[in-house]
């Protein structure tokens, strides 16, 4: 395998599939995004059975050299921090072509196209392993989903879209600075090598700053958090999708990737800090989800409050913290993924997302209601579903290190549960409302097709959470060694 | 005769400009002249690849040199030349401009640019500039019944002029203080004299600097751009956006690294200044503009202060930064500035773009690429040229300049893409859409591909891009 570069083809299939779709018509479109996408899950799948668990090194490594003068090279291998998001976007990317089969009915060949574009961007991203070529990536990002949530999107979707945008931008150019200022203090780029070398602590403490900009607007922590409902509400179900599944992981990725080994001191230094913005997020995204009206952005605020679990689960720089970090966002993906799904299926009979235009739907959707019951208890973290393996690591993890925020992550969990359920009640439960009676709310055979690969992932992953560990354990383990290494701090966790 | 080979370029353009204003009583369509120019365009640029002698040399007493660094430049204003050619032809027949005339003054607007760019004489660095603004002056107001034009031609001439007297009188204080016009010969006796920092040396540095940061609009001598730009025809716009903004920054840095490379403390600082001020004046300017024209020209001030910063460092690595600059924003404006004049009067106006991706989606996609790459987002010429200047700007210890720089490039973000978000999430006011004409299809895909090649492989244009 180390010849064919396999990395390279999944990277960049999906884009020769919607360059592709220009050539031909609008009919076509549809069946050649789902040729696309499956293609590249088809080919991905060497990956796993391939990759060696105990190694801790990259693996499938691809290197061209690309840009000479500024010590810049073409290169692409993965770990196994990465596998399980390359996974995640390929696994996304079709579902998301399945949910728009229907839903998408105008500049359909443009649609897909610009799905396929993200899921370029998205395995780009996670296969790449120099700062240079993950800014290119992430910033490719930013387009198609512009695109999605400002095209296709709902009526104040011109909003939601240039919200997106500047949010985004103005992290990600702050990113920029500090991966040229990273540049011209060490002469390279390269993920490894980068994490052999230390700036100075106070360099470092910028660094940290200016990459964590962009992160903290991905992830989205506490104070830039507030793109995400807008974009989340107003996107199509696809383009929703995508920003659970995969944009907001690019953050936690980020820090995983270049804050923890690259910038040790700096991330000792912030820790503090970082875990208190993060129980914020979860208390306060919690509490706020509570007050919400509209079905998309209930989902969209309990995503702060989940992906405030994940960098609760980075900063505790423990084994059960990250890997369970890591496995909430896998499972974060999935379960909210599946949430924007099931909410886009009743969306396109309805033509609301509010909440109280909706109850009774169990009786007149029972495999519907059985799906989004799967889907909410996974986000209530009941045990035997996969939520609740990361928020137990998670937790745990904190009690380890930081008691305290591991008592604002269960006050977390409770209000999750809380949340996620009323919802259920209110719109699954009670009495039939009026208006939806004459509808036909039932799922058909597509979008079953769609909704239940997540729910067997949700069950694999929450019933055999090994199926990922496995994956992760070395690098995670190799990641905590070398920055604890640095940073002065002996093993025992 | 090895004299003439170092100008040959600059014969070929001067002399099919002659030949075009000898048979001006004949050509009465655009089209009929406008291949011709392309073809001299094409020819200047075989003849800089074939017979340029393989090492740098010197002509004309040691005035004009004939290196890479004029080369990599003449051959952008030869591309220029063309793409402007091929522009321009539907607007000189709708407008009812003599053709030939026209097509006379581009060809030697691009001589002068070319001439400017191989000076390493401070007098042939003047001869050549004002070449290129005299005919500037009178390509804006060319569309003689129109006085939007005349007003720009008349305020373009007045500052130009004013900008040309400083520039003058900086060489004259140089002189006075050095007793030499020649670049090498004033860093050299500027060096042996020990006389770095003459008062008299320095008004001169400042005074030229002043002089050739008027040609690339740079704050605060960048009054006129929007006027001019707006006033203008659409094609006379793109031609002076690209190709007098690069002939400045070739010659500003030539004389800055040649001439006054003992004084580069002093110029570096007024280098940050006059890029500091020009990328927070033009990006915040622009938000405001509801006209296409005036929009770019405000864009085209906050990119010479990002080209600028390339030059802040004084290194040559800094150099090649903003010559790379200088080529990918020419041909990024050059898109878009086509974009503009494929559209006809619809392009003029932001409103215009509304709806354009259902109306015309190659177009619009042509321009959100041309946008993109004006934002400076990957993986587009644009981010690449981007990264390198302010690459140069933290190699040189700025990084609080870097950070507005980029700070401002989010600022962009917000005009730029306003344009993205009419064309794609808008509904279009009226349905029907022009046809594009084969040569401005010509030179859009010419742009779109510097702009898409620039981005992926950086490296092609950094090879060329050889300083002084």
């Amino acid at each position: 395998m180390t010849t064919f570069p396999i990395l390279t083809v999944i990277t960049f299939l999906p884009l020769l599939a919607g360059a592709a779709i220009f050539l031909c018509g609008a009919r076509v479109a549809r069946w050649l995004a789902l040729a696309g996408s499956l293609a590249t899950l088809a080919v991905s799948v060497p990956l796993y059975l391939h990759f060696d668990k105990t190694s801790t090194g990259l693996q499938f490594v691809e290197s061209v050299p690309w840009i000479p003068s500024w010590n810049v090279e073409y290169t692409m291998g993965i770990d196994g921090i990465s596998l399980p998001f390359i996974f995640l976007s390929t696994v996304v990317s079709v579902l998301c072509v399945g949910a728009s089969w229907t839903a998408v009915q105008v500049r359909v060949r443009e649609f897909y196209a610009a799905l396929l574009l993200a899921e370029t961007a998205m395995i780009g991203l996670f296969a790449a392993t120099t700062v240079f070529l993950f800014y290119v990536f992430w910033e490719l990002m930013i387009v198609p989903m512009f695109l999605l949530i400002g095209v296709w999107g709902g009526p104040r979707r011109i909003h939601a879209a240039i919200k997106f945008l500047l949010f985004t931008l103005a992290g990600s150019v702050l990113m920029l600075v500090g991966l040229i200022t990273l540049l011209r203090t060490s002469g390279t780029l390269d993920f490894e090598a980068l994490a052999t070398m230390r700036p100075s602590a106070q360099l470092q403490s910028w660094l940290f700053v200016a990459f964590t900009a962009a992160f903290a607007v991905k992830v989205p922590m506490f104070p830039v958090h507030t793109w995400l409902p807008d974009a989340h509400t107003e996107a199509p179900t696809a383009g929703s999708v995508i920003l659970a599944g995969i944009l907001l992981k690019m953050g936690g990725y980020g820090l995983l990737r270049i804050a923890l080994p690259i910038l040790p001191d700096a991330v000792r230094l912030f820790r503090t800090p970082m875990l208190a913005l993060s129980a914020l997020a979860i208390v306060y995204g919690a509490y706020v989800t509570l007050a919400q009206t509209d079905v998309k952005r209930l989902i969209a605020y309990s995503s702060i409050s989940h992906m405030g679990f994940v960098t609760l689960g980075i900063f505790t720089l423990n084994r059960n913290g990250v890997e369970g970090a890591i496995l909430q966002m896998v499972n974060h993906g999935i379960v909210t993924g599946a949430l924007f799904l099931c909410v886009g299926m009743i969306y396109e009979r309805t033509h609301t997302r509010e909440i109280v235009a909706y109850g009774g739907v169990a009786k007149l959707a029972p495999v519907y209601s059985t799906f989004l019951a799967l889907f909410c208890l996974a986000a209530a973290g009941l045990p035997g579903l996969n939520s609740f393996v990361g928020e137990f690591l998670i937790i745990s993890g904190a009690f380890d290190t930081r008691p305290w925020y591991g008592v604002m992550a269960v006050w977390g969990v409770a209000l999750g549960t809380t949340y996620i359920l009323w919802l259920y009640y209110r719109v699954a439960l009670g009495e039939v409302k009026p208006g939806l009676q004459a509808l036909r709310l039932e799922l058909d055979l597509r979008e079953v097709a769609t909704l239940a690969p997540m729910a067997a992932l949700a069950l694999t992953i929450g019933l055999y959470p090994e199926s990922v560990l496995s994956f992760l354990r070395v690098s995670v383990e190799q990641l905590l060694v070398a920055s604890a290494a640095q940073v002065g701090v002996a093993g025992g966790m | 005769m090895t004299d003439l080979v170092t100008v040959l370029p600059e014969l070929i353009l001067s002399g099919t400009a002659v030949v075009l204003i000898l048979v001006a009583r004949r050509v009465r369509r655009a089209r009929s002249a406008a291949p011709w120019v392309v073809v001299a365009a094409v020819a200047a640029a075989f003849s800089l690849w074939a017979f340029s002698p393989a090492t740098s040399m010197t002509g004309f007493g040691g005035t004009i040199a004939s290196d890479r660094y004029a080369r990599f430049f003449s051959l952008l204003f030869s591309g220029n030349l063309a793409l402007a050619a091929l522009l321009s032809v539907r607007h000189l027949d709708s407008e009812r401009v003599q053709p030939a005339e026209y097509f006379a003054l581009l060809l030697l607007a691009s001589t002068g640019m070319m001439f400017a760019v191989a000076a390493v004489d401070l007098l042939i660095l003047y001869l050549g500039l004002e070449l290129m603004t005299l005919c500037s002056y009178v390509l804006v107001g060319i569309v003689r019944d129109k006085p939007a034009g005349n007003e720009a031609s008349i305020k373009y001439f007045f500052l130009g002029s004013f900008a040309s007297a400083l520039l003058l009188y900086g060489i004259a204080l140089t002189y006075g203080v050095t007793g030499a016009t020649d670049f090498s010969a004033i860093a050299s006796t500027v060096s042996r004299n020990g006389v770095t920092r003459h008062p008299m040396l320095l008004a001169g540095v400042g005074l030229v600097s002043g002089g050739l940061a008027f040609k690339i609009a740079a704050v605060p001598f960048h009054a006129w751009a929007p006027d001019v730009y707006q006033g203008a025809m659409a094609p006379v716009a793109a031609f002076l956006s690209a190709g007098s903004k690069a002939a400045g920054l070739a010659a500003f840095v030539r004389v800055c690294l040649v001439a006054f490379a003992p004084e580069q403390r002093i110029w570096s600082v007024m280098v940050v200044a006059l890029a500091a001020l020009s990328v927070m004046t033009g990006s915040l300017l622009a938000i405001s503009q509801s006209r296409m024209k005036r929009m770019l020209a405000y864009s085209s001030i906050a990119h010479a202060g990002y080209a600028l910063l390339g030059l802040v460092p004084g290194t040559p690595e800094g150099a090649s930064a903003t010559m790379t600059y200088a080529f990918v924003y020419a041909f990024m404006t050059l898109g878009a500035f086509g974009v503009v004049i494929a559209l006809g009067p619809r392009g003029e106006n932001l409103n215009g773009y509304r709806g354009l991706s259902t109306t015309a989606p190659g177009t619009a996609a042509v321009m959100f690429l041309f946008l993109l790459s004006l934002t400076g987002i990957p993986p587009t010429a644009g981010f690449t040229a981007k990264f390198a200047v302010i690459l140069s700007a933290v190699r040189a210890g700025y990084i609080g300049l870097a950070v507005l720089a980029v700070l401002c490039s989010v600022v962009s973000a917000f005009f730029y893409l306003r344009v993205a978000v009419l064309m794609y999430m808008t509904e279009p006011q009226e349905s029907e859409s022009a046809r594009l004409p084969l040569s401005v299809f010509a030179a859009l895909a010419i742009a779109a591909a510097v702009t898409i090649v620039g981005g992926i492989f950086p490296n092609t244009l950094a090879v060329w891009a050889v300083p002084p």
